[in-house]
């Protein structure tokens, strides 16, 4: 579909912080739902705790991970599921095969920056509404640590923002399989169990064999959480923190770049039945 | 009020035995519609049946790959521990295979949108014509992994197996089957009240499935206990996993408890069917 109307020179900056604003507030709908997810996630939270301790015996210390980092692991990946969307998300390939993109696209805005923009609000609500109360019930519970001083909290927050950028820019792009299969859902749920496993969500990738650890290096799945999780644990400090930042800042730029140019080429072959 | 006539005439004279094959052929038919359906869009149908094994097994091989960097899962080898998880995911999955249709967000909305009439006016048995209602087919991508884990576990754990030990993990799967299916239910019930604590069902199925995936030891006396006594899911697969491998119970408990699956399953299975008919005849329809 090509769009006659001629995009804006300048970024409608608060365009999209409205649209934020809007993604944020959209999470506070259903609070009983949200009481139930973090149950649910803390009773999972339990469990895994039990596995990871149970694992790690009387051995003090596995790949750099102490018993009480590896807690701290746990409650942070139970924490991050619904603000970085480690489940899986779909919202953007729903729209295109109800069709609901085409008014979207005919809104005077960027179709990547719009969700983005959406996605990132919807990030902080989920991260405010499910991440906040998860970490202090570990914190208070287990005894979860936070990132050590001023420049460890400078560069956990740092490598969250670009580890929801890739995130992000990863699941717009499985999302714009819609444009192509009607079954972009399928192929998703394939995509959401490699995240799952190379974002380090079911086990810290520092366990894992060597081999697999330099495969999972070649991909960006360890820049969607992996690195967060250890700079805020301090397994990961100085320049490797700054090293890690970089590959995530570059992994960011290259999905988002790779995410525009494939919807720009979705779009050319989009058609949407009237009605 | 009367029966009315169906085609395939109701074996009204010849019966129990010709009855239950007329309701089992029914069923039959039921489920064969739907896996007709199902398989028309090929391609679609081959990426959903991977993709739904495709997330137990990336959950699994994590297990796999990080296990060798500890030795043992609190003394539990690879293979003690796949016969805990094949078990739990082949129950689990056969129990998602046959008891679909009283999954929550299929059943609720039956009940939201007034259409769970239907099944309340068709001449058949209502229980059997939700047990038809959603049969997914991609799942036995899910059953043939299970199996393959089990299979491991089987082959892994240096078990001697004898005709007594086959029997018994198959009746710990066949209680499983019945527990979730409860479980199930109960959820399915639920929704004829609420749509909003049907995510609390969500802790007790998957929670449980996790749960009992990994030997019960490594929870602490407190959980252990808790899903011993208070939900008897301990009875289910961890006590004849343990009894297979020639090691005592917990709390002294006597050898018998290992073989409490097939009665522990059915019970929890025939409470929740209890509370099923309250609901139904709470149900009051849309009024549409």
């Amino acid at each position: 579909m090509q769009v006659a109307l001629k995009s804006p020179s300048r970024p409608n900056l608060p365009l999209y912080a409205s649209v934020a604003r809007l993604g944020f507030r959209r999470q506070f709908a259903y609070p009983q739902a949200a009481l139930w997810g973090l149950i649910t996630n803390l009773f999972f939270g339990v469990l895994r705790i039990a596995v990871l301790v149970a694992l790690f015996g009387s051995t003090p210390q596995v790949a750099g991970y102490t018993v009480q980092d590896a807690i701290t692991y746990t409650g942070l990946t139970q924490a991050f599921i619904m603000a970085l969307s480690l489940f899986g998300w779909t919202d953007f390939m729903r729209t295109i095969h109800r069709g609901e993109v085409a008014p979207d696209l005919l809104r005077p805005h960027n179709l990547l920056a719009f969700w983005a923009a959406q996605d990132a609000g919807r990030a902080v609500g989920q991260f405010v509404l499910r991440g906040l109360p998860m970490l202090a019930l570990f914190a208070s519970i287990w005894g979860a640590t936070f990132p050590a001083g001023l420049n460890g909290w400078l560069l956990t927050v740092l490598s969250l923002l670009l580890a929801w950028a890739c995130g992000f820019a990863f699941r717009f792009l499985v999302n714009c399989a819609a444009f192509w299969s009607p079954d972009a859902v399928g192929i998703g749920r394939f995509a959401w169990a490699v995240l799952g496993l190379g974002s380090g969500f079911l086990m810290p990738l520092a366990f894992f064999p060597q081999w697999f650890q330099g495969v999972l290096a070649f991909t960006p799945f360890p820049s969607m959480m992996n690195t967060t999780v250890e700079i805020w644990l301090g397994v990961r400090t100085g320049p490797e923190a700054w090293v890690g930042l970089a590959v995530q800042l570059g992994w960011a730029l290259l999905l988002l770049g790779v995410a525009a140019f494939v919807l720009s080429r979705g779009l050319r072959r989009l058609e949407v039945a009237g009605g | 009020m009367a029966r009315p006539e169906l085609s395939p005439s109701l074996p009204e004279k010849e019966g129990v035995a010709a009855s239950a094959l007329y309701y089992l052929r029914l069923y039959y038919l039921l489920l064969r519609a739907q896996a007709r359906s199902q398989a028309v869009y090929r391609v679609s149908f081959a990426l959903d049946a991977l993709g739904s094994a495709f997330i137990t097994l990336a959950e699994f091989a994590a297990f796999v790959l990080v296990l060798p960097r500890f030795g043992s899962l609190s003394g539990w080898t690879l293979g003690e521990v796949s016969l805990l998880y094949g078990l739990a995911e082949l129950a689990f999955v056969l129990m998602d295979l046959a008891f679909g249709g009283f999954d929550a967000p299929n059943l609720s909305q039956h009940v939201r949108s007034g259409s769970f009439n239907t099944f309340l006016l068709r001449p058949a048995p209502l229980r059997l014509q939700i047990f038809g209602s959603d049969f997914a087919l991609r799942r036995v991508t899910r059953v043939v992994l299970a199996a393959g884990i089990l299979a491991y576990g089987v082959m892994a754990s240096g078990v001697i197996w004898t005709p007594e030990a086959a029997l018994l993990l198959a009746g710990s799967v066949l209680g499983m089957v019945a527990f979730f299916g409860g479980l199930s239910v109960i959820g399915g019930t639920l929704t004829f009240w609420t749509v909003e604590s049907v995510e609390a069902m969500n802790v007790l199925t998957y929670g449980g499935r996790t749960l009992i995936s990994y030997p019960m030891d490594i929870y602490g006396q407190f959980l252990r206990k808790t899903f011993t006594y208070l939900i008897p899911a301990a009875f289910l697969s961890y006590f004849p996993v343990l009894h297979v491998l020639g090691r005592p119970l917990p709390d002294g408990l006597p050898m018998l408890a290992a073989y409490l699956s097939p009665l522990v399953g059915p019970l929890m299975l025939a409470a929740a069917f209890a509370f099923w008919r309250v609901g139904v005849r709470h149900y009051g329809g849309t009024g549409t």
